[in-house]
């Protein structure tokens, strides 16, 4: 499967059929399937805990399901999960830069192993463009919160990959960054690219998603596009409101 | 006082716990019980080789080094909580949060030190050798000595500590390199009289029990811990640390990783020093054990013996090299464990010219030239040989498995063969450790499984 950017081509990029995973006697992901197409701009959803994180995971071949298939861009994540992880961006939920680095020496190691050109003109972009220049020289352990989310967005989009996998990406954000990211995100997604999203909050997801899936308890509860007049928070609250009645 | 320090007490279980495993770190003790009832049980056969004051005297210098290295967590302790707990907080860095000062908070984090590793690594260490006194048929009186007198032993170790890090919270790394010069020195007086050693209260406690060495040994504790204590200086960095691009200079070396494994020494606690200390530290220790050894078993070469554990020691520093890194924080990169893994070998090897510069001290120090080679492949063999078990059983986190019960028991059991023949083979026939050479293909063997290992399995995410 090739992709061009700019093409519309409304093929499946991302595609989950039954999987499953569990930590021990936990079933964090149980019997998942789902499909996201070519530049599609999909939101998971999700109360705290209910498999988003994990599921990402699995797409991006970080941890192995106990069973089912996973494809992206056309490759088999359980037998290649680097070779996943060299074509997608991930912004992780949890993961910092590490401590003993500076941002830019940060940038420039992801760089290295992407084995990516022109090292010095991509971290002077995505200085510029998140506003934090005047960290890049500061070690990442003493970088503010909301300056280690810039950090691992840029690191995600610097390779300029073809799908993005965001974990809460706007959480410690300040709200004229936060625009500016929305925008990138939603300029991205128009020239072709596809994003999976995951979040729980809602208002967020509602303004910049095309289609959601609501996770809970490990399950997909619901999975449709999302429409303008029709609120996803009544919808969420609904599906996971009557799954936990059942 | 006590709600105080029965949380941090119980903190202290938990972080074990969390990290090592519940049940697995619940066995620790009884694994120290059972070598200390072993040891004494089979000591007997060595009688004749290591006479009972030298092998007294090396257990109360284990248990001050190991109070040291107990105390020396408190120079890294927060830079280590952070990197495995993300931003949680320990209660000793609360002072800024609860209504306590900080010296009441430290002492509180003393004492916890003090009870918690009685509990978990003396207390058992004695059992174990209470166990055996039947069989050694000696008084059981001998337990409450030997109890009272390593406790000794582990308090001045500790409290020295303390004190260095009170100076190092003052004077920064310049305590290193006055470390660095103190153990130089030691090595120099050990050299020209190697009974200085035996003027460590503790030991003559032991030796002859009175109350003049108890009461010295009190002493020197509370004073160290005094002026720790008055003088103590917590700092909570808030200054931005700058650096310049170092990815940009021109080096010998294409790997980034290897720049990276210098860099988190270089700018993490005690920058590269720490190293160089953790690294003499040891073997000092093992210098000063030889050279007791040695006056009772002549025919020992000390060149040979010393290389054999140059080798060992050497390969603690793959510990450090993965002591700042995790691999969480590339799991979303391309890239493998194994990859990750290779590149943390080539820094060990780099790192690893300070042995080279050790090596060449004690060939020149011993004069032992009709050795150099044999010396030489046992040094290099053995320790690629323990990289190789500790990268198969520790992978990227050696600091943390290797605590795990099972897992030290099977970095034990693979070691100590090896080491004991190699011992063995240079106090009987020295020439044959030009053989050890042999065991690098077993090493690279090893290698090989072990990327394999830690490619296949969920890296643990500490």
């Amino acid at each position: 499967m090739e992709f061009n950017k700019g093409d519309i081509i409304l093929s499946e990029v991302i595609e989950l059929k039954g999987v499953t995973k569990k930590f021990g006697k936990l079933v964090a992901v149980n019997n998942v399937s789902l499909s996201i197409r070519k530049g599609e701009f999909f939101g998971l959803l999700g109360p705290n805990g209910s498999g988003k994180t994990t599921t990402i995971k699995i797409l991006t071949g970080q941890i192995k399901p106990n069973s089912g298939h996973v494809k992206v861009l056309g490759v088999d994540v359980l037998r290649n999960p680097v070779g996943v992880r060299e074509v997608v961006g991930i912004i992780p939920e949890q993961e910092t830069p590490p401590s003993f680095l500076t941002a830019e020496e940060y940038l420039h190691l992801v760089c290295k192993i992407r084995v990516l050109k022109d090292i010095g003109e991509k971290c002077d972009y995505w200085f510029k463009f998140l506003e934090f220049e005047d960290s890049r020289n500061v070690l990442c352990k003493d970088l503010s919160r909301g300056t280690r989310q810039k950090l691992m967005f840029a690191q995600a989009f610097i390779h300029s990959p073809n799908i993005a996998f965001i974990d809460e990406p706007l959480i410690n954000l300040d709200p004229v960054i936060q625009k500016k990211v929305k925008d990138y995100l939603l300029d991205y997604v128009k020239k072709g690219n596809t994003i999976f999203f995951s979040t729980h909050i809602l208002e967020v997801a509602q303004e910049l998603c095309t289609k959601v899936g609501i996770i809970h308890n490990g399950r997909i509860i619901y999975e449709g596009p999302v429409k303008k007049n029709v609120s996803l928070e009544k919808i969420f609250l609904e599906k996971v409101g009557k799954d936990n009645h059942v | 006082m006590f709600e105080l320090l029965k949380s941090m007490i119980k903190e202290e279980w938990r972080i074990h716990t969390t990290i090592f495993g519940g049940v697995m770190f619940a066995l620790f003790p009884l694994l120290i019980a059972t070598y200390s009832f072993l040891g004494c049980l089979f000591y007997p056969l060595f009688l004749t080789i290591l006479p009972v004051k030298q092998l007294i005297l090396i257990v109360h210098y284990l248990f001050v080094f190991f109070g040291l290295s107990i105390g020396g967590f408190g120079l890294l302790g927060r830079e280590f909580m952070n990197r495995r707990f993300g931003q949680a907080s320990l209660l000793a860095y609360s002072s800024r949060t609860l209504p306590v000062s900080e010296k009441f908070i430290f002492l509180n984090f003393f004492i916890k030190d003090v009870l918690y590793y009685f509990a978990l690594w003396i207390l058992p260490f004695i059992i174990g050798f209470a166990f055996a006194i039947p069989v050694l048929n000696i008084s059981f009186i001998y337990a409450l000595t030997a109890l009272i007198s390593v406790t000794l032993s582990f308090l001045l170790g500790l409290s020295f500590m303390f004190l260095i890090s009170t100076l190092y919270a003052h004077i920064g790394k310049i305590i290193l390199l006055l470390g660095l010069l103190l153990i130089i020195g030691l090595a120099i007086i050990i050299d020209y009289n190697v009974s200085v050693l035996e003027i460590l209260p503790s030991f003559s406690f032991v030796m002859s029990p009175s109350i003049t060495p108890l009461i010295t040994s009190i002493i020197i504790i509370l004073a160290l811990c005094s002026v720790s204590l008055f003088y103590l200086k917590v700092d909570y960095p808030t200054e931005q640390r700058f650096y310049n691009n170092a990815f940009k200079m021109k080096l010998p070396f294409k790997s980034p990783f290897l720049l990276k494994d210098f860099l988190d020494l270089d700018r993490s606690e005690g920058g590269l020093a720490k190293v160089l200390f953790s690294f003499l530290f040891p073997l000092l220790i093992v210098w000063v054990i030889l050279f007791v050894f040695l006056k009772f078993v002549p025919i020992g070469n000390f060149l040979l013996i010393f290389s054999i554990f140059l080798g060992l020691v050497s390969s603690t520093i793959y510990n450090w090299v993965t002591e700042f890194d995790t691999f969480s924080s590339y799991s979303f990169l391309p890239i493998k464990a194994s990859t990750v893994i290779k590149n943390k070998i080539k820094s060990y090897i780099l790192l690893n010219s300070v042995s080279a510069i050790i090596f060449v001290i004690i060939l020149l120090w011993t004069g032992s030239f009709s050795y150099a080679l044999p010396a030489l492949f046992a040094a290099i063999s053995i320790s690629a040989y323990s990289l190789a078990v500790t990268i198969y059983l520790g992978g990227l986190y050696p600091n943390i498995l290797l605590y795990n019960a099972r897992i030290l028991f099977a970095y034990i059991l693979s070691i100590m063969p090896i080491l004991s023949l190699a011992c063995t083979v240079s106090l009987l026939w020295p020439n044959y450790l030009l053989l050890s050479p042999l065991l690098i293909p077993l090493a690279l063997g090893i290698l090989w499984l072990s990327y394999k290992k830690w490619d296949s399995v969920e890296q643990p995410n500490y």
